[in-house]
């Protein structure tokens, strides 16, 4: 009867694993990696984990922090908040991070009370504006996050840069009258984010703002939304979610023969959703900071880093691949700052972020926004890239666009 | 009132709920014949999605073809679901039922995940002509088919279970398990064949919503739809998971345009079934169809 | 009937009804508890802060499990929901302490006994509904509630979630995983008591009955109606307190953490460990708490051995802990409980167990 046997085994194997705790090698700089390869947000989780993996394996390969290596454990999380938590928790006791890669808006904004307790510097996939207030004195702000820092612009200054760009879009089309803006996206922290100052900014450059409009992150079917978008003459739509939701919504769009022009956020588009679309995703503007085929000199780093897992050079990463290669490199030089001072610590690595203005690593020209961080306001970057979908007849390729 | 969009709307109600139908026939085959709330429905129709888009895109047979080997398919894995998983649970407690269910349903969706990862994929394109018009709304192709696709599933499984034997088979043992034993029904073959042809069927709904909207994790969620569905209509009556699906889908749809045209609260469609779901069992504790439970000491 | 694990114990003599319905039957059992107890309270001492979180979880989870037992494995009505009572209880702590700044060690109680209230609102249909309709029914409850919680920006902060302050006694803040670690316990010890005692008690008799054969109780005068909607009652009194607890302890409540996922895991916990047991129930939360635990180890394990997995372990994982549920109750379905029974009556019984 091993079936009462196996619970105590598994035990004391528990018990045994978890009293003894990894070896950690001395000269290591710990370093905690959430990952979403699983959950909702898994359809963009996995490029950008996978890049976040290659990069630090790539910067370990050409000697890591002036020759010490980084120890990146990489747990999924799932885009459940308690998994992140419990991870966060069990890294606090054995592994004890200078730095945290994590991911998404929801577990980030639950994160930053701890990080900001613990003095913990968090690196998020998020760009949500609630993320920039060191000293938390702005008067949007919920709470004061020193510690947090990401590499790009927030939402609301993309969301706001779209608007902009769909209002010089349709000057330039020569129509008459006021457009119509809307915004979409799920009742969630991620698609909300940009909401409000996005909706001012529209308001403000002239556009006829609609009530927003609510569809789910999954994706399903959107013909009443899109019926809705038809029926109020939408002419510029926001979506807020990520991709997956996204493509459904744009194909919905279609056949109900919605004539819209979608701009989404950072993680609301990308190559494979591209395909996805086919050609009802022609014409979709969405922020990015480079694509993989972009000539820019710092792309080729970009496809070393691929080969590190991917050795043969064959995968085309899509955008979110190309942010966490950014966000990896950027604390790298923080890293190289911070030890130059003496030792790498969480505050060593703040107060090296701190002192970087328009910083751009320097093997990534022309890929990553130049970003400046001071100890009062931690918006790295409002410098907007944004890319159309071209869709070719099939072989979809993303051109930069024009900003001003 | 915008009466040309309230209709639009209502056929879009209807086409939808036609696959909610389908669904919910399926779930109620399964709690018909074995008893069982079937928590892992919506996977069915994942899997029968993924492997039909993986005949079709990875192996690159004829959509025709494909189809059929995702239905064969399907009808053999509801079969060894049956037999593997479910037959040692048979005289368990339900709840127990339950939860392995829920836990098949989970095993499903991380395993489909894992194999054909979490992007959204589309079939490429089956029809030549895009979209029909019907009564001012667009309706695309797969959902004409899928609407006569439901009728002719509705109608295969009135003919089954009428004038077959085997259907005949099924009925008695709904009817009664242990009487249908003694006269000689193979009750476990009874078991096997009612998870086949609900897996079957479910594939099929879900191919035709991968056809429309692209084959995602998020075809799952139809199984937790089809709960309002089989209450409205009653849990044992598979007409009343057709009506009751129906009822479903325009009743979201008619929410949908409340909520654009008026409430601008959002989400409402995605609650409202639930709602439904609630006042129906307050009025009509049986659903529409179903069976009053008459209790006898 | 498992010969020895159920029947009375060599030397135990009862000559009251007092001493029969005691909670500890033995002398024997009564000093384990206390000694496990006491290993417990000296925890802190010489555990670290990742066994300490995972005993908080435990706490708190066992607590609402324990709410779920008495309305799933006593009363026999088998709800959904249990994740989004859950929920209320969090957010009303929460919103307690932030909105009128009452204690938090006062709100906790408070919240209780407001999800309570939610409960018996809750429970007045569902008293009506039997088998297969009820469970759909806590099921669109669960989703009714989730939606609240998202639209209530009052109450819960909307998607973004709320706050929740720690727990302060005259200025000592329990906010260290040791000190936090004590309060669970307390709330812990507590509920259990309560819970056993309920269950020794008239009104626990009558929700065995309620679940056993209804009409009978019914006919022997018990009030179906008044019992079903008291058991919705108690058990969201401890979902809350559960609740509660997960929101200090968190410091932060958001409410993607309620949904059906979070149910089922609860009926999941109380099945695994044995319907209708409190020791059961307790079995069966360590068991939820330490799966994704065990297979976080064994990814991490294989990670080390066959890196070229690479993120495919992260599947690996969410479908182990699919398959460990299904295969427990495939081989096991009457719970680990059923299994300790075994094991006990297997040593007592030796050489003759079989």
């Amino acid at each position: 009867m091993s079936s009462k046997l196996t619970p105590l085994l598994a035990a004391a194997a528990v018990m045994g694993l978890g009293l003894a705790g990894p070896a950690q090698a001395a000269d290591s700089i710990p370093v905690g990696h959430l990952s979403a390869f699983t959950g909702p947000t898994s359809d963009v989780g996995v490029p950008y984990g996978n890049a976040i993996d290659d990069a630090v394996a790539y910067i370990n390969a050409h000697g890591g922090i002036n020759g010490k290596k980084i120890d990146m454990p990489s747990e999924d999380y799932g885009y459940e908040i308690p998994r992140s938590v419990a991870h966060y928790k069990r890294w606090q006791s054995s592994l004890k991070p200078v730095l945290i890669q994590g991911w998404g808006t929801s577990d980030t904004e639950a994160l930053t009370p701890f990080v900001t307790k613990d003095g913990i510097v968090f690196f998020s996939a998020s760009y949500s504006g609630h993320l920039t207030d060191p000293t938390g004195k702005a008067p949007r702000s919920k709470a004061a996050t020193p510690y947090n820092f990401f590499v790009g612009a927030t939402y609301s200054d993309a969301c706001r840069a779209q608007a902009s760009w769909a209002m010089k879009d349709w000057k330039a089309s020569g129509k008459e009258g006021k457009p119509k803006w809307v915004h979409m996206g799920a009742n969630h922290p991620y698609p909300n984010a940009p909401k409000e100052a996005c909706t001012e900014w529209a308001e403000e450059i002239g556009f006829d703002v609609l009530p927003p409009i609510v569809y789910p992150l999954a994706p399903a079917d959107f013909k009443s939304q899109c019926l809705a978008l038809k029926d109020a003459g939408v002419n510029y739509a926001y979506l807020g979610n990520t991709a997956a939701s996204n493509v459904s919504m744009i194909k919905s769009c279609k056949t109900v023969g919605t004539d819209v022009q979608f701009v989404t956020n950072y993680w609301g588009f990308d190559e494979p959703s591209a395909e996805a679309a086919g050609a009802d995703g022609d014409g979709i503007v969405v922020p990015a900071m480079a694509a993989w085929t972009s000539d820019a000199p710092g792309m080729k780093t970009v496809h070393e880093v691929s080969k590190m897992s991917d050795p043969e050079g064959k995968k085309a990463r899509a955008l979110p691949y190309i942010r966490g290669v950014c966000s990896a490199f950027v604390m790298r030089d923080a890293m190289l700052l911070a030890d130059k001072s003496g030792e790498v610590t969480s505050q060593s690595i703040k107060a090296a972020l701190e002192t970087m203005t328009e910083h751009v690593p320097a093997e990534l020209q022309g890929v990553c926004p130049p970003v400046t961080w001071t100890p009062t306001d931690h918006r790295a970057t409002t410098q907007v890239t944004m890319y159309r979908n071209n869709w070719n007849n099939g072989n979809p390729q993303f051109e930069m666009l024009d900003i001003e | 009132m915008d009466w040309s969009l309230l209709l639009a709307f209502a056929v879009n109600g209807i086409l939808v709920g036609a696959l909610y139908g389908v669904v919910a026939m399926c779930f109620v085959l399964i709690y018909k014949a074995t008893q069982i709330l079937n928590f892992a429905q919506g996977e069915f129709l994942l899997i029968g999605a993924w492997i039909c888009w993986a005949t079709i895109v990875q192996f690159g047979l004829p959509f025709w073809l494909g189809f059929l080997v995702t239905l064969a398919f399907m009808f053999l894995f509801g079969v060894l679901l049956q037999m593997v998983v479910l037959r040692p649970m048979i005289g368990e407690p339900i709840i127990s039922v339950i939860m392995l269910t829920i836990g098949l349903s989970i095993v499903f969706r991380s395993a489909m995940n894992w194999i054909f990862g979490s992007h959204v994929r589309s079939f490429p394109a089956v029809f030549d002509t895009d979209h029909v018009e019907i009564l001012g709304l667009n309706v695309q192709m797969p959902y004409v088919l899928s609407f006569v696709l439901a009728i002719l599933v509705v109608l295969g499984f009135f003919l089954f279970f009428k004038y077959s034997r085997m259907g005949l088979a099924m009925r008695a043992t709904a009817f009664d398990q242990q009487v249908a034993q003694s006269l000689g029904v193979s009750v476990e073959r009874v078991f096997a064949l009612s998870w086949a042809i609900s897996a079957m069927a479910s594939a099929l709904a879900g191919v035709v919503i991968g056809m429309v909207n692209g084959v995602s994790s998020s075809l799952a969620f139809y199984g937790i739809k089809v709960f309002p569905a089989v209450i409205v209509g009653g849990l044992d009556s598979i007409v009343g998971g057709m009506v009751g699906g129906l009822i479903v889908g325009v009743i979201e749809n008619l929410a949908a345009f409340a909520d654009t045209q008026y409430l601008h609260w959002g989400n409402l469609l995605e609650v409202v079934p639930f709602y439904v779901l609630i006042i129906i069992l307050m009025v009509k504790p049986y659903g529409l169809f179903g069976t009053e439970d008459i209790e006898r000491i | 009937m498992a010969l020895g694990a159920d029947s009375m114990r060599c030397g135990e003599f009862h000559t009251s009804y007092r001493t029969d319905i005691r909670i500890f039957p033995t002398a024997f059992s009564r000093n384990m508890a206390l000694l496990g107890l006491a290993l417990l309270a000296l925890g802190p001492l010489y555990l670290n802060a990742y066994w300490l979180s995972l005993l908080i979880q435990i706490g708190y989870f066992s607590i609402a499990a324990l709410g779920l037992n008495i309305l799933t494995g006593y009363s026999g009505q088998i709800s959904l929901g249990h994740a989004a009572f859950f929920g209320v209880g969090a957010f009303t702590s929460a919103w307690l302490n932030n909105s009128f700044g009452i204690p938090v060690l006062l709100c906790i109680p408070l919240a209780g006994l407001f999800t309570t209230l939610v409960g018996l609102i809750f429970g007045l249909p569902a008293g009506r509904l039997k088998g297969m309709y009820l469970v759909i029914a806590t099921l669109a409850a669960q989703y009714i509630i989730e939606d609240f919680f998202n639209r209530a920006d009052w109450f819960t902060g909307g998607t973004a979630g709320t706050m929740a302050g720690s727990v302060e006694l005259f200025g000592f803040a329990f906010d260290t995983d040791g000190r936090y670690f004590y309060v669970v316990l307390a709330f812990l010890v507590l509920t259990l008591l309560l819970v056993t005692n309920l269950m020794r008690s008239r009104d626990g008799r009558a929700f065995v009955a309620l679940r056993d054969h209804y009409l009978s109780a019914e006919i022997m005068g018990i009030n179906l109606n008044k019992y079903r909607i008291l058991a919705f009652g108690i058990s969201s009194f401890y979902a809350g307190i559960g609740g509660a607890l997960y929101a200090h302890y968190m410091g932060y409540v958001s409410v993607e953490a309620f949904g059906l996922l979070l149910s089922v895991q609860f009926i999941g916990m109380i099945i695994i460990g044995g319907l209708g047991s409190v020791m059961g129930t307790l079995l069966g939360v360590i068991f939820m708490v330490m799966l994704p635990q065990v297979v976080t180890w064994g990814a991490g394990a294989l990670k080390h051995l066959a890196p070229q997995l690479g993120s495919n372990v992260s599947y690996m994982q969410e479908i182990a802990v699919g398959m460990a549920i299904v295969l427990f109750l495939i081989f096991e379905p009457e719970g680990l409980i059923h299994r300790w029974k075994m094991t006990k009556a297997w040593w007592k019984l030796y050489p003759f167990s079989y």
